[in-house]
């Protein structure tokens, strides 16, 4: 018994030590490699974040791509010439995580009645309305030839240059984010949340403001999403509207689906192959999207509740660690 | 300015009876399944394709006049994609029925990327011209002026919803599909097959949307790969406006968005000033689109969403 | 088993994505949108390029090195485009590449193959481009600034029309060109009386033109893509709009007459960056070896992707050294006769002489418009 704890305990080292080598490793690869490992930390984080509103409290958000967008205007407009103001990067991250949480306030006080698929197509129609606006006010924005040559991020006086720079400050990222969205679930909220995907009703019986949870799942959410766009737009120095197409927004829908909704491994999980498929189908050639498709409705019909089994999520694992970690190994 | 005016009514009703049609299909299948089925613009861009290889098929065989063979081709592609949808459902939906409506949902968004693809690959990118199948001639009409298309896409919508509203309320297989949207788990104890409901929904519905795919091809001379998915997410936008769902939901939601874009184009340059260009149309679809739903949260002619709707109690 | 089955497919992808390439064979890159609403275009530059390649191989490859061409698609995507670029520069066998397209997605990408040396073929044709200051840079076909002013000259001077109407579909090359037009046709003593942004996917310009006929314009200018072109001449026609109609390039190919109609079609302007097609024998059998070679015609760009080829070969026939360096040190110095005639840069790497032409539709043919 003593001896079955010891081999999982140093199992379950093993494979914790490999993971963060894993992590840490990355940036050994040629820089291609980190340049995706980047998209898809991007994309973790922007699923953690619209995970909230559609996975905890079960409202569909066909445009979240819009607070991305929001968030990486505000570092466009923040550090370039574009207006001549040049602030640092760390606190254009906080202005546009502010940027994005008002956003999403402001999408959600005149919206948050709507239910199902009303509410999903008028989220659609705020994101299609972002953009447009932002292609058509050529004198803000530049309209569609976006703006060029952004200011490169600085954190403390250290320039962020290579992909490499950008894949730590994104695992980091990733880190918190993930850490804060996983006590935001296990806390009073996530579980009223939970509620409120449950049984809307349910939930004003109990006395519980629905409105007000509501509203508070698309700001934080969105405030992710505005913070993510920062860091986008610092890394390719370069915004333009057709980055924040509906499609973008389907796609973090999909990798909540894809990966298992609710569930942050899954998340990964989900952005990990959303992201990496269409490389590696580039052999393809014109096949590549086909292929692409088809690997998506064979994923989902196969596994419809994602490619991580619910029950393998964050605090499955924590709880693991720590089972293992406490129990007495002597006896 | 009245003659103006006269001239946009017609080309908003035209571009609306379009919209119109492919909103039915959305309509139906959302109607029994909940379920919003990204892959029906497609079916509508299938239409004018498998139209045209029968109608080159049916010239190599030749011996039959022409308006024959027009007949024929466009029955075969409404049979032929009714079929494809009936096999969409069954491998690509059905086995996703229990496990809530995000996984169908995006499973369609999948195919949706399949079938635009595959004739991508198989007939290429390019727009290809398609012939009008009507000859195709102006006629003047109280100051202004209707095309003879026109006028065929407007009686062919209105046909094809009257039709609709006819079998669905007046048939037996009508009534088994309106029990089925009223209650799933109910019409199957009280002995109606289902799953025959859904199969035939999944057979009108992409057929109807192979059949604007065809008119729409016809009128603007045209058809290309992705057709579908430009026009099938406003089509599905004006399906919502007129309250997702409900079949003359569909045709008032259809008109009322070709008659917003019309006045978008057309209108608010002039109402604004000059301030708010052409450019800002969808913008200003999208917000009334929004304000509508803002009064009328279940759309124009939808199902009130109350407290007691079970359906709506758990949204995803 | 499933999922099994699912990973070892996406293995064997990942294997075979790395194609084997002889040590001594010449590699460039290729990158264009190839799936999408824009692969059309792409692809047909893509096709381009490769034709030419082919006809390098055919001929002996250069200096008996037989060329490569790799095509990537980037979806018409910036952050797609910075994904390729990375992987061309990773690659120490890939020595030259032509991308991309997009004018949006060649910005942020420019950065990254400057980094990394890497000589650089431009296809998009926004004239900001190459006002970065990058050096491994060069552009062989005519940028939006020419493209705009050759038509504007036309029809303000030759043909004495004042008062004309833009059209645009809010793309960076739609806008962008229509703006040249404009600032051109003002100075040649023109009127613009009105400005109209539609949507690039658009097919139903009825209630535009319809507004349009009330300003009574004698031109229209058309910023946009296909098949958007040839819908907007046919409506326009079809409303009895009797204004001068121009497009650019992309306009210029048989399917504007076919889908407007040739009856429709008639007397509108196009310009284009090469000569007529049958006007040399290069030409005519370049369109014969693309029929060949792809059972089609050559597409919109198929002809510009080809010159592209011409410069980036040129540059590596007389390197010193069959690798970045050498290729880069020869890049800015290219003299070649291509497709589209003598090309040599200037210091941006803008083609000195590039040229534009301008043809009218006529008896549903393209004919030159000569000066």
């Amino acid at each position: 018994m003593g001896k079955s704890v010891f081999l999982r305990r140093t199992g379950l080292i093993v494979t914790l030590l490999v993971c963060v080598a894993l992590l840490v490793k990355v940036p050994a690869l040629p820089p291609y490699y980190v340049r995706v490992a980047d998209s898809i930390l991007i994309y973790i984080i922007l699923a953690v974040g619209l995970n909230i509103v559609v996975g905890y409290a079960g409202l569909l958000d066909l445009g979240f791509i819009a607070f991305y967008a929001v968030g990486a205007y505000t570092y466009a407009f923040l550090a370039s010439g574009q207006f001549d103001i040049h602030l640092p990067f760390l606190i254009i991250l906080l202005i546009g995580a502010g940027t994005g949480a008002l956003a999403g306030i402001l999408l959600g006080f005149p919206v948050l009645k709507l239910r199902g698929d009303y509410l999903a197509i008028v989220t659609l129609s705020f994101g299609e309305i972002i953009r447009i606006l932002i292609n058509n006010a050529d004198d803000l924005t530049n309209g569609p030839q976006g703006i060029a040559a952004l200011d490169r991020a600085r954190i403390f006086g250290l320039p962020l240059i290579s992909p490499t720079n950008f894949y730590f400050l994104l695992l980091i990222l990733t880190i918190v984010v993930c850490g804060a969205v996983y006590f935001m679930e296990r806390s009073i909220l996530g579980k009223a949340w939970r509620a409120l995907r449950e049984d809307q009703d349910a939930t004003r019986g109990l006395g519980i403001n629905t409105t007000g949870l509501k509203l508070a799942a698309f700001a934080i959410s969105a405030a992710i999403g505005g913070a993510t766009g920062v860091i986008f737009s610092a890394f390719q120095r370069f915004v333009s509207p057709e980055s924040f197409t509906f499609q973008e927004s389907l796609l973090v829908v999909l990798i909540i689906i894809i990966g298992g909704v609710g569930n942050i491994v899954g998340i990964a999980a989900g952005a990990i192959l959303l992201i990496i498929l269409p490389e590696v189908l580039h052999f393809a050639a014109q096949y590549r999207l086909l292929i692409y498709g088809l690997v998506l409705v064979v994923v989902i019909v196969l596994r419809p509740n994602g490619l991580i089994p619910p029950a393998f999520n964050l605090g499955h694992v924590i709880r693991k660690i720590q089972a293992l970690w406490l129990s007495p190994s002597n006896t | 300015m009245l003659d103006y005016l006269l001239q946009q009514v017609i080309f908003a009703l035209a571009i609306g009876a379009i919209y119109g049609l492919i909103a039915l299909g959305y309509t139906m299948v959302y109607g029994v399944m909940r379920l919003i089925n990204f892959a029906h613009g497609e079916f509508f861009m299938l239409g004018p394709y498998l139209f045209t290889f029968t109608m080159a098929a049916l010239l190599a065989l030749g011996g039959l006049p022409p308006l024959v063979d027009t007949i024929v081709a466009i029955v075969v592609s409404f049979v032929a994609i009714g079929v494809l949808g009936i096999a969409v459902e069954r491998f690509a939906y059905r086995p996703l029925r229990a496990y809530g409506r995000l996984a169908p949902m995006l499973s369609a968004l999948g195919m949706s990327i399949v079938l635009q693809n595959a004739i991508r690959v198989t007939v290429g990118p390019q727009p290809v011209h398609f012939p009008a199948i009507v000859p195709n001639s102006p006629i003047e009409m109280l100051g202004g002026m209707v095309t003879t298309t026109q006028l065929g896409i407007l009686a062919a919508a209105v046909v094809l919803m009257a039709g609709l509203t006819a079998f669905v309320n007046g048939t037996r297989i009508g009534i088994w599909i309106r029990a089925a949207s009223e209650s799933w788990t109910t019409s199957s104890l009280l002995g109606i097959r289902v799953n025959r409901a859904v199969s035939l929904i999944f057979f009108i519905g992409p057929g109807l949307g192979a059949m604007a795919g065809i008119m729409y091809a016809s009128y603007y001379g045209i058809m290309q790969p992705t057709m579908g998915s430009a026009v099938g997410l406003k089509a599905f936008t004006a399906a919502i406006l007129g309250g997702i769902g409900s079949i003359p939901g569909a045709m008032l939601g259809g008109f009322l968005l070709g008659a917003i874009e019309v006045f978008g184009t057309a209108f608010l340059p002039i109402v604004s000033g000059g301030a708010v260009g052409t450019e800002y149309r969808d913008v200003f679809a999208f917000a009334v689109l929004i304000l509508v739903l803002l009064f009328k949260p279940a759309g124009l002619l939808g199902e009130t969403v109350t407290e007691e709707t079970v359906v709506a109690k758990k949204d995803y | 088993m499933k999922r099994s089955t699912i990973l070892s497919t996406l293995a064997i992808a990942l294997m075979s994505a790395v194609s084997p390439v002889a040590a001594a064979d010449i590699v460039f890159g290729g990158s264009a949108p190839m799936s999408g609403a824009q692969a059309e275009f792409g692809q047909s530059q893509i096709d381009g390029a490769q034709l030419f390649f082919d006809q390098l191989n055919e001929k002996g490859g250069i200096k008996g090195n037989k060329v490569v061409f790799r095509p990537l698609d980037d979806r018409a995507d910036p952050r797609q485009g910075t994904l390729v670029a990375q992987q061309f520069c990773d690659a120490p066998e890939v020595i030259g590449v032509i991308a991309h397209m997009n004018s949006g997605v060649t910005l942020p990408a420019l950065d990254i193959y400057s980094a990394c040396e890497m000589p650089q073929v431009v296809p998009a044709t926004n004239p900001k481009l190459m006002e970065m200051g990058y050096k491994t840079v060069v552009r062989p076909v005519a940028n939006d600034f020419k493209q705009g002013a050759l038509p504007a000259k036309h029809v303000s001077g030759k043909l004495g029309l004042k008062n004309a109407v833009l059209v645009h579909d809010k793309t960076v090359f739609g806008q962008g060109i229509a703006g040249v037009f404009k600032e051109n046709f003002e100075k040649g003593g023109g009127k613009i009386a009105g400005t109209f942004g539609v949507n690039p996917d658009d097919v139903d310009f009825s209630a535009l033109i319809a507004g349009i006929k009330r300003e009574n314009p004698d031109v229209i200018y058309m910023g946009a893509g296909m098949p958007q072109l040839a819908l907007f001449l046919k409506q326009m026609r079809e409303q009895q709009v009797n204004a001068q109609f121009i497009g650019p390039d992309i306009g210029f190919t048989v399917d504007l007459i076919k889908q407007a109609s040739p009856a429709f079609a008639e007397g509108a302007l196009l310009t284009f960056q090469l000569p007529p097609y049958d006007s040399s024998p290069e030409l005519v059998d370049f369109t014969n070896r693309h029929q060949a070679r792809f059972g089609r015609p050559p597409g919109p760009y198929a002809a510009l992707g080809y010159v592209n080829a011409q410069v980036i070969a040129a540059a590596a026939e007389k390197a010193k050294t069959f690798d970045r360096d050498g290729v880069l040190a020869e890049l800015h110095g290219v003299k070649a006769n291509t497709l589209l005639g003598p090309v040599a840069f200037d210091e941006k790497g803008e083609n000195v002489t590039a040229p534009v032409y301008l043809y009218v539709v006529k008896n549903g043919k393209f004919e030159l418009v000569k000066e």
